[in-house]
């Protein structure tokens, strides 16, 4: 199988050379085409600041990032631009959907951005809208939606212009627990159904079950793996396995089982 | 720490509202050059020929510089109250860090105490050296010359300047310190309030803004159609529908805006987003937008005005003579009181100031003499049956009306006028016995009662002076029979000097005019002659009156209008502008989060500056295009309502005012817009920089 993205070595340090805080130090992974990968890590561990700089808010110090063969921290100007609106799809913690347009609007704004004609996507923005549905609050604005429903048309504005990969940032963060759960079913859906590759940061437990594979960060190095066998394992197995290796994060790999 | 802390902020205020405090700059340019007119070299001139007027209008300044620190208090305030409030969360931790709150307010009173002096050392010698070239620049223009113009600092002037900015500054600082300072720390350390204000329902904007589309149309058609000029109340209405027929369209602008989110150009790059944000800054600043949309008709208004009346005092004339030519200067000097014996002509000849004069000429004035004067001495009453039967209008009528009085006319000897054509290089005229011509004054005669008059004239109609029958014969003389612009006759005859004689009996006034010999006038100003030939005069102890005279009064009113529309136009300019533009940054600012939005949809940099750059086109946009609508029915309104006795615009001059009005304001605005859009694409540059978010 072809990975769609290659992450090699990368490294990221803030503060005085002399006393560095490693945010990322050399981590090394691939994501694989139609793979729903979890990346979950304590607080300050690192996850984020990978995904910020996979989705290029932020410059590595060292490394590479591959996607789809391509170099991404060469990108720049209009590249770069078409790196972030077409290869990527970014689902945020908060949603970030713009509350002065409505949620048709939202999820049409990547195409506005990309200038992308509107007719061309307009049968999937309708497809998506009954797959996650949202068709009722198409014409809204996000203040009259609620937490699901927000992260819904965030999810379709994301998946609008099909990007190679969906980068979720703790998308179940700001959600109550049937929310997240539907949410979850519905990210699990699309990487079952429609072959959609996710890698997925997040402190959820219960999220991160949906997941097949999942990565343990800390200290900026990946500590440990987890993979679950869709065949043979349920998600409440995957769940227990996920559980045991969190119990143990933060106290460093001895306490590993 | 202290001193380094209030230079580090006062200098990062100055930069991220640089409009602002340009905004700043040019009010104290503005006060300053207003302030110190009376020290304006035209305005010195000008003093020692109209004294009265020039020290009424010196009066005015300060009742106009109060009125105008009370409006930029105004602005100060508001663009202080943005600076403020974004700072809200610093001051929290100021407060946090154990500041005490009157070391606070010592830190931002001291903050803005030094943004000002740096303002004041800007502005002060930026103002100084403009009004010296404004000083210059007339005084070259009105042909005084620049040789005697000394450096002038006016230290009133200054003086003034400092202390009424420092107020404004200083008032407008307590009240919004006041009001930081009395909140509890806890409301500062939470991030500002987003500010949304709920929003009404739909059809309310839909019936605003048709509302105020009615309203408009109301208060234009009273405008044009001069009904505003009826009465008190009448005028009050207009101003009324006006007023509020702006506020009813800014609020329902949003409606429309909103047709255009959903009905047009869906595929041009960020257009939703764009026209939301549009949308959204009208709606919620509607009331403000349309202020700033009547100030800038304010200022439209006194410019279009003051361009008027300037040009109205500064045009030689605007009556075109029959014989196609103007009634420009042609006499320099008129001695008064000419009694026989030529006692003034001696004076001159004794004084050797003959040979000053290129020509020297008599003109007789006379009423008649002959008659009882009980009945009237004279009757026109085919010329007046002609002038009923002519078609309805205005000119008829005041025609008609002057005519109907005109029972005992000056009488103009021939001789004397025929001096005055052959001067304006027009033919001479020639009457028989029984021939006159008539004369009327320039001031009265518009072009259309002169085309009304010359059409009855050429039928030559007859008309009985003292009881004998004379006949009315050629065209209607205009010339200005003296210097002096104040001895003017609406209705005179022009008759031979025989008949003159006859019919005055010796009993009529003469006055000596006189031309200056044309090598005094090389190498130097017609001004700096006149006023050199005033000197020797004086001296010789003459009694003249002096083109000068007449021309000083004229360039009084031309320069007091065009200092003070100029002055206000600035003004309200500068008020309208630094709103619009202090409002769209802010706006863009609070919008922060959704501009890194779309960075992380993947917009680049030049795309949202050109989205800022639409937003910014609407927005200035919007009130400029109301205001210059506006304007045109405004204009038009004043020049016929308030100017009517003065000016004889026809509707190509008032487009032309207005044309070049718009011109003016499209310049201001464009400089504006380009100002306001560097300041957002700097903004948006420092949202592009990757940032740690964890």
């Amino acid at each position: 199988m072809k990975p769609v993205l290659e992450i090699n070595a990368l490294k990221k340090y803030y503060g005085k050379p002399a006393n560095p805080t490693k945010a990322l130090d050399g981590i090394t992974f691939q994501v694989m085409a139609g793979e729903f990968l979890g990346i979950m890590g304590s607080s300050g561990s690192g996850k984020s600041t990978l995904l910020n700089c996979i989705a290029t808010v932020i410059r590595p110090d060292s490394g590479s990032i591959i996607m789809n063969g391509a170099s991404v921290l060469k990108l720049k100007g209009a590249a770069l631009a078409g790196y972030r609106g077409k290869q990527i799809g970014y689902l945020f913690q908060n949603f970030e959907l713009l509350d002065n347009l409505t949620g048709k609007e939202n999820i049409l704004l990547p195409l506005s951005i990309q200038n992308v004609p509107e007719k061309e996507s307009r049968k999937r923005l309708h497809s998506l809208a009954d797959y996650l549905e949202i068709r009722d609050v198409l014409d809204k604005f996000p203040s009259q939606m609620s937490g699901g429903q927000k992260q819904r048309v965030a999810a379709a504005r994301a998946l609008i212009l099909t990007p190679g990969i969906i980068l979720a940032d703790e998308p179940t963060g700001a959600l109550d627990s049937r929310n997240a759960k539907s949410l979850m079913e519905k990210l699990s859906g699309l990487n079952q159904d429609k072959n959609t590759t996710i890698l997925m940061v997040t402190h959820d437990t219960n999220a991160a079950s949906y997941c097949r594979r999942i990565l343990f960060i800390q200290d900026g190095m990946i500590f440990h793996e987890l993979r679950r066998d869709m065949e043979t394992e349920s998600r409440p197995d995957f769940y227990e396995r996920i559980l045991n290796v969190t119990a143990h994060l933060g106290g460093g790999s001895a306490n590993v089982l | 720490m202290f001193y380094k802390l209030i230079t580090r902020n006062s200098a990062r205020s100055r930069k991220e509202n640089g409009l602002f405090f340009a905004s700043l700059l040019v009010s104290i340019i503005a006060f300053y050059i207003i302030l110190a007119l009376p020290r304006q070299d035209v305005m010195i001139f000008l003093d020692k020929m109209e004294s009265q007027a020039v020290d009424r209008l010196f009066q005015m300044i300060p009742l106009f510089f109060g009125m105008t620190l009370l409006i930029l208090f105004f602005l100060v305030y508001y663009a202080g109250q943005f600076q403020l409030e974004r700072r809200r969360h610093e001051f929290g931790v100021y407060l946090m860090m154990g500041m005490r709150r009157p070391k606070l307010f010592l830190l931002l009173l001291a903050e803005d105490f030094r943004s000002s002096l740096l303002s004041l050392a800007v502005g002060l010698p930026a103002a100084v050296l403009l009004s010296e070239l404004i000083s210059l620049a007339t005084a070259r223009i009105v042909g005084m010359g620049i040789v005697g113009h000394r450096f002038t600092l006016s230290p009133t002037a200054v003086l003034w300047t400092v202390l009424g900015f420092l107020a404004i500054k200083l008032g407008a600082f307590l009240l919004l310190s006041g009001r930081i300072a009395g909140q509890e720390l806890g409301a500062l350390l939470s991030e500002a309030p987003k500010g949304a204000r709920r929003r009404l329902a739909a059809p309310i904007y839909v019936i605003s803004f048709i509302l105020g589309l009615f309203f408009l149309a109301a208060a234009y058609a009273m405008a044009i159609r001069g009904l505003s000029w009826y009465n008190l109340k009448k005028m009050g209405t207009t101003l009324l529908l006006g007023f509020s027929g702006t506020m009813f369209l800014f609020l329902g602008l949003g409606s429309a805006i909103g047709f255009l989110v959903n009905h047009t150009g869906r595929n041009r790059r960020l257009h939703t987003f764009t026209f939301r944000q549009i949308q959204e800054n009208i709606v919620l600043r509607s009331g403000s937008l349309a202020v700033s949309s009547l100030l800038l008709l304010a200022a439209l208004c006194c410019l279009g005005a003051g361009a008027a009346v300037s040009g109205y005092f500064n045009r030689d004339s605007n009556v075109f003579s029959l014989f196609g030519k103007t009634d420009s200067h042609i006499l320099d000097y008129t001695f008064p009181e000419y009694q026989e014996g030529a006692e003034t002509l001696r004076q001159i000849e004794s004084n050797d100031l003959g040979a000053c004069f290129s020509q020297l000429f008599e003109i007789n004035l006379g009423h008649i003499r002959t008659g009882d004067g009980q009945q009237g001495d004279f009757t026109m009453e085919s010329v007046l049956e002609a002038l009923e039967q002519a078609e309805a209008s205005q000119d008829r009528d005041v025609l008609l009306n002057n005519l109907g009085y005109a029972v005992h006319p000056y009488l103009i000897s021939l001789s004397g006028y025929n001096h005055l054509l052959s001067l304006a290089e027009l033919p001479a005229l020639t009457l028989a016995e029984n021939e006159a011509a008539v004369y009327m004054n320039h001031e009265d005669s518009t072009p259309g009662r002169l085309e009304l008059m010359n059409e009855i004239l050429e039928k030559r109609p007859a008309v009985t002076l003292d009881r004998e029958t004379f006949y009315l014969t050629g065209t209607v003389q205009t010339l200005n029979l003296v210097t002096d612009r104040a001895i003017s006759l609406s209705f005179a005859l022009i008759v031979p000097d025989q008949v003159f004689a006859r019919y005055t009996q010796g009993d009529y006034s003469t006055y000596l005019n006189a031309v200056l010999n044309p090598e005094l006038l090389r190498s130097r100003s017609l001004m700096n002659a006149i006023m050199d030939m005033n000197e020797r005069l004086d001296e010789a102890g003459l009694e003249y009156e002096s083109h000068l005279q007449n021309m000083g009064r004229k360039l009084f009113y031309a320069v007091a209008a065009g200092y003070l529309t100029v002055y206000l136009t600035v003004i309200f300019l500068i008020i309208a502008n630094t709103v619009m533009g202090v409002q769209f940054l802010m706006s863009q600012q609070k919008s922060g989060r959704r501009y890194k939005t779309l960075i992380r949809l993947g917009a680049s940099y030049e795309l949202l500056c050109r989205c800022a750059g639409k937003q910014l086109n609407w927005y200035f946009g919007l009130p400029a295009a109301v205001a210059v609508i506006s304007s045109l029915f405004g204009i038009r309104s004043l020049l016929t309502g308030i100017l009517g006795y003065l000016t004889t615009a026809t509707a190509l001059e008032l487009m032309g005012v207005s044309a070049t009005m718009i011109f003016l304001l499209a310049v201001v605005e464009s400089v504006y817009i380009a100002a306001a859009r560097r300041s957002a694409c700097r903004y948006l540059l420092t949202l592009m920089t990757p940032e740690r978010e964890e």
